[in-house]
C-alpha cells in the first residue's frame, strides 16, 4: 500500500522506521519525503505480509497514516500520446513504450494531478 | 550537381506497375548508413515523412448554404465558437484557437474541437447573425449543421510543418503555462515539439522536391501544399544542413469531409489555449544522391535549441543546444542536473503517418506531383512587428521616494512610517540595501494583534520582484498573475530600487 504519513516534532528522532523494518518484517519505500524539525510528512509504501500490524504499530506510535487510494486512468480513444504528461509526472509514473505509446503505471501514481492538468486532450483521469 | 537518377514520372510509373520502393524516413537512415548514399539512391524510389503535432495556424473555410430566407451573415457561431465571417453572405473562417464565447468555457472548447467534433460527423449548433439587406432580409439563425450537411468544409491551415522548433525549459521558480505545454519551474522539465529524423522539412531542407502543388497525407485524406507557410525564413543557422532554429513553414489544404479524426484532435493547451493537432506527411522521391543522403539524416544530427522560456520576450535565452536523439532519450542535462523530457508531438502517431503514407504509394492509391513552383530557398528572414508606442520598462516609472525597513525596525515603527506615507508595502533591507524580505500593512496588523514584535517573523520572505530592465507590460501581467498589488524593483546587484504597485500600472496604461 501507499500512504501519507504525516508525524509531530516529538517522534521525528525515535527509531520508528527501524522497529519496523525490524519487527514486522515489511519491505518500506520512502518516495517522498518532507521532514522539519517541526514534524514532517512522507510518502512511503509498504509491501508484507504483516502490513496491518505495521500500520497498527505506527498509529499507535502516534503517526498518522493517509492511505492513498487514487488510480490515475487514461483513456486510450481521447490519448494521442502526445507525451506532454511524462516530464510533469514526480515518480516516473508515466513513461513512453518502445513504440512511443505513452503508458501509465498506476501503481507508481500518487495521485498527484500534475498529469491530468496538462493534458492538452484531457485524456488522463485521477480516480478514487 | 548531382546527377538526376530517375523522374517523378518514372516514379509514378513504378508506383502504378506496383514497383515503387518505398520506406519511411527512419528506414533510409538505416539504409544509408549501411549501403552508402548512392547505392540507396538506385534502389529507393520514395521516403516518406510524418508530424503529428500542435499547430496553432490552422483553420477552415465552411460554406453553410443559403438558407430560405436567405441570410448575410455578419456573425457566426459553431457550438459557440465565433469564426470569421467578413467574406460573402454564407462562408466564414473559423480559427483553431479561437476560445468559446461562453467563459464558463472559454479555452476549453475552441475552435480546434469544432474542428474535430464536424471530422466526427457531430452535430454542431450553428448561429448566426446579420444586419439585413434587400436580398438578404433574414437577421438571425439558429440552426443544427454536420460536415455531411453543408457545402464545402477546407481546411486550410496558414502555417503548418514548422522545420524546426526550439525546445523549452522555465528558469523562474513558478510554473508557467505555455504553447510548449506546462513548464516547472527551475527548469523541472524540457519540452520538445519536433519529430525529428521523421519530421517532412527537415529531410528536403532546402526544398529541392517539394513545393505549391506538391500532394501530401494531411489528417488522413490526400491534402495539398499550396505555397509557404507564414513566418517562412531560409537564412538560419544550418548544421548538417538542416536549421537549428525556426526556418521553413507549410500552408497547407485538405478536405475536411475525407479527414479521420485519427489524424487530427482538438486539444487544449492548459491556460494557453485552444490548438488543433494535425498530421501531416511527405513522400520525397528519391531523384538522385544527394536527396538519398538529405533524407538519411538521423536525430542525432540535427541540432535543437533549449530556449528560456521564464524570459517573456520575443528572443529568449539559449539554455544549450541538444539534438533529437538526447531529447528523445527522456532525459537531459541543464546545468548539471538531468532534467525529464516531455516530445508533445506524438512520435507514435509521426511514425504512424509516415507507414501510412507508405501503404498508400505502395499500394498504388497516391501518386507523387511535380511542385508548380519550388518553395523559395533563400532571401527570407521573418519581421519582428515594431512597437510603434516606445516600450516602457520598470525604470522609466517615476519611483516615489523610497521607503525601506530594516530587520532590527521595531513594528510600531514600521506601521508608523506605512500610515505616515500611506503604503501597503515595505520592503525589508539589509544593510548594503539587499531584498530580504516585504512586509505588508497586513502582516503589521497581524503581528500586532498576535503581539510579534520582530520584523523578520511577520515579513514575507519570498517576494516577487520586478527587474529595472522589465517591461511594465510583464510586470502588469505579473501582479495580476500573482494577485499581488505591488512588487519592489531590484538591480543588478539585488538591491532595491524602488516599489512598483498595481495603481502605478495601471495610471500608466490607463493614461493615454
Ligand atoms: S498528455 Fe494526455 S494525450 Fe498526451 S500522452 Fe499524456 S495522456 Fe495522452
Ligand atoms: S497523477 Fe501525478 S503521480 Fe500520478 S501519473 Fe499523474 S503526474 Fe504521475
Amino acid at each position: 500500500m501507499k500512504a501519507w504519513l504525516t508525524f509531530s516534532p516529538s517522534i521525528v528522532n525515535k527509531a520508528i522506521i527501524s522497529n519496523l523494518v525490524k519487527n514486522y518484517d515489511i519491505t518500506f519505500n520512502i518516495l517522498r519525503a518532507d521532514i522539519t524539525p517541526k514534524g514532517g510528512k512522507m510518502l512511503i509504501e509498504i509491501s508484507g505480509t504483516q502490513q496491518k500490524q505495521a500500520v497498527e504499530f505506527m498509529e499507535k506510535e502516534g503517526i498518522h497514516l493517509n492511505p492513498i487510494n487514487k488510480v490515475v486512468k487514461k483513456d486510450e480513444e481521447k490519448c494521442i500520446d502526445c507525451g506532454a504528461c511524462i516530464s510533469l509526472c514526480p515518480v516516473e509514473a508515466i513513461k513512453p513504450a518502445e513504440d512511443w505509446t505513452v503508458e501509465v503505471d498506476d501503481l507508481k501514481c500518487i495521485g498527484c494531478s500534475f498529469c491530468t492538468n496538462s493534458c492538452p486532450t484531457r485524456a488522463i483521469r485521477v480516480m478514487e | 550537381m548531382w546527377d538526376i537518377m530517375k523522374t517523378v514520372r518514372e516514379i509514378n510509373q513504378r508506383i502504378k506497375d506496383g514497383d515503387a520502393v518505398v520506406v519511411t524516413a527512419a528506414e533510409m537512415t538505416a539504409i544509408v548508413r549501411e549501403n552508402g548514399a548512392k547505392q540507396a539512391a538506385e534502389e529507393i524510389d520514395v521516403v516518406t515523412t510524418g508530424t503529428f503535432g500542435a499547430m496553432c495556424s490552422s483553420g477552415a473555410f465552411l460554406n453553410f448554404g443559403h438558407s430560405d430566407p436567405p441570410i448575410k451573415m455578419s456573425r457566426t457561431y459553431l457550438n459557440g465558437v465565433e469564426a470569421y465571417s467578413g467574406l460573402a453572405a454564407v462562408d466564414a473562417y473559423l480559427g483553431a484557437t479561437q476560445p468559446n464565447r461562453n467563459p464558463d468555457i472559454g479555452l476549453e472548447y475552441g475552435g480546434s474541437h469544432v474542428i474535430e467534433d464536424l471530422i466526427r460527423g457531430n452535430e454542431i449548433e450553428l448561429v448566426a447573425e446579420a444586419y439585413g439587406t434587400d436580398c438578404y432580409p433574414l437577421t438571425e439563425i439558429k440552426t443544427q449543421i454536420t460536415l455531411e450537411s453543408i457545402n464545402e468544409a477546407i481546411m486550410v491551415n496558414p502555417r503548418n510543418c514548422y522545420q524546426n522548433y526550439s525546445s523549452a525549459t522555465n528558469s523562474t521558480d513558478e510554473t508557467l503555462y505555455t504553447y510548449m505545454g506546462t513548464l516547472l519551474p527551475n527548469m523541472g522539465n524540457v519540452s520538445y515539439s519536433s519529430a525529428g529524423e521523421l519530421s517532412p522539412l527537415l529531410n528536403d531542407p532546402y526544398f529541392q522536391t517539394i513545393g505549391t502543388g506538391s500532394r501530401i497525407f494531411l489528417c488522413g485524406t490526400q491534402g495539398y501544399i499550396i505555397g509557404e507557410g507564414t513566418q517562412f525564413a531560409t537564412e538560419v543557422e544550418r548544421r548538417n544542413g538542416v536549421p537549428v532554429s525556426t526556418a521553413g513553414t507549410l500552408m497547407l489544404k485538405g478536405n475536411m469531409k475525407e479527414m479521420h479524426s485519427d489524424y487530427v484532435r482538438g486539444a487544449t493547451m492548459p491556460k494557453y489555449g485552444s490548438t488543433l493537432y494535425v498530421g501531416a506527411g511527405i513522400p520525397i522521391p528519391i531523384l538522385n544522391e544527394e536527396l538519398a543522403q538529405r533524407t538519411a539524416i538521423s536525430d542525432e544530427e540535427i541540432t535543437c535549441r533549449i530556449v528560456d522560456y521564464g524570459v517573456p520576450r520575443r528572443s529568449k535565452p539559449i539554455v544549450r543546444e541538444a539534438n533529437y536523439h538526447e531529447l528523445k532519450s527522456g532525459v537531459i542535462e541543464l546545468n548539471g542536473v538531468e532534467v525529464p523530457t516531455s516530445p508533445l508531438s506524438s512520435q507514435k502517431k509521426a511514425l504512424e503517418i509516415a507507414l501510412k503514407l507508405k501503404e498508400w504509394i505502395d499500394k498504388g492509391e497516391f501518386l507523387l506531383t511535380i511542385p508548380v513552383e519550388k518553395l523559395p530557398n533563400k532571401g527570407r528572414t521573418v519581421k519582428p512587428l515594431e512597437i510603434q508606442k516606445p516600450r516602457i520598462l520598470v525604470k522609466d516609472l517615476k519611483g516615489e521616494a523610497l521607503i525601506l525597513a530594516h530587520p532590527t525596525d521595531a513594528i510600531s515603527e514600521v506601521a508608523r512610517r506605512m500610515v505616515q506615507n500611506s503604503i501597503n508595502h515595505l520592503p525589508v533591507v539589509d544593510e548594503g540595501n539587499k531584498l530580504l524580505g516585504i512586509v505588508t500593512s497586513w502582516d503589521v496588523a497581524n503581528a500586532v494583534a498576535h503581539g510579534k514584535n520582530k520584523l523578520t517573523d511577520v515579513m514575507t520572505k519570498k517576494v516577487i520582484i520586478a527587474r529595472e530592465e522589465e517591461p511594465v507590460d510583464v510586470i502588469a501581467r505579473r501582479i495580476d498573475k500573482n494577485k499581488i498589488s505591488g512588487l519592489p524593483v531590484i538591480d543588478s546587484d539585488n538591491r532595491v530600487k524602488g516599489m512598483v504597485t498595481a495603481e502605478d500600472i495601471s495610471r500608466l496604461i490607463g493614461g493615454d
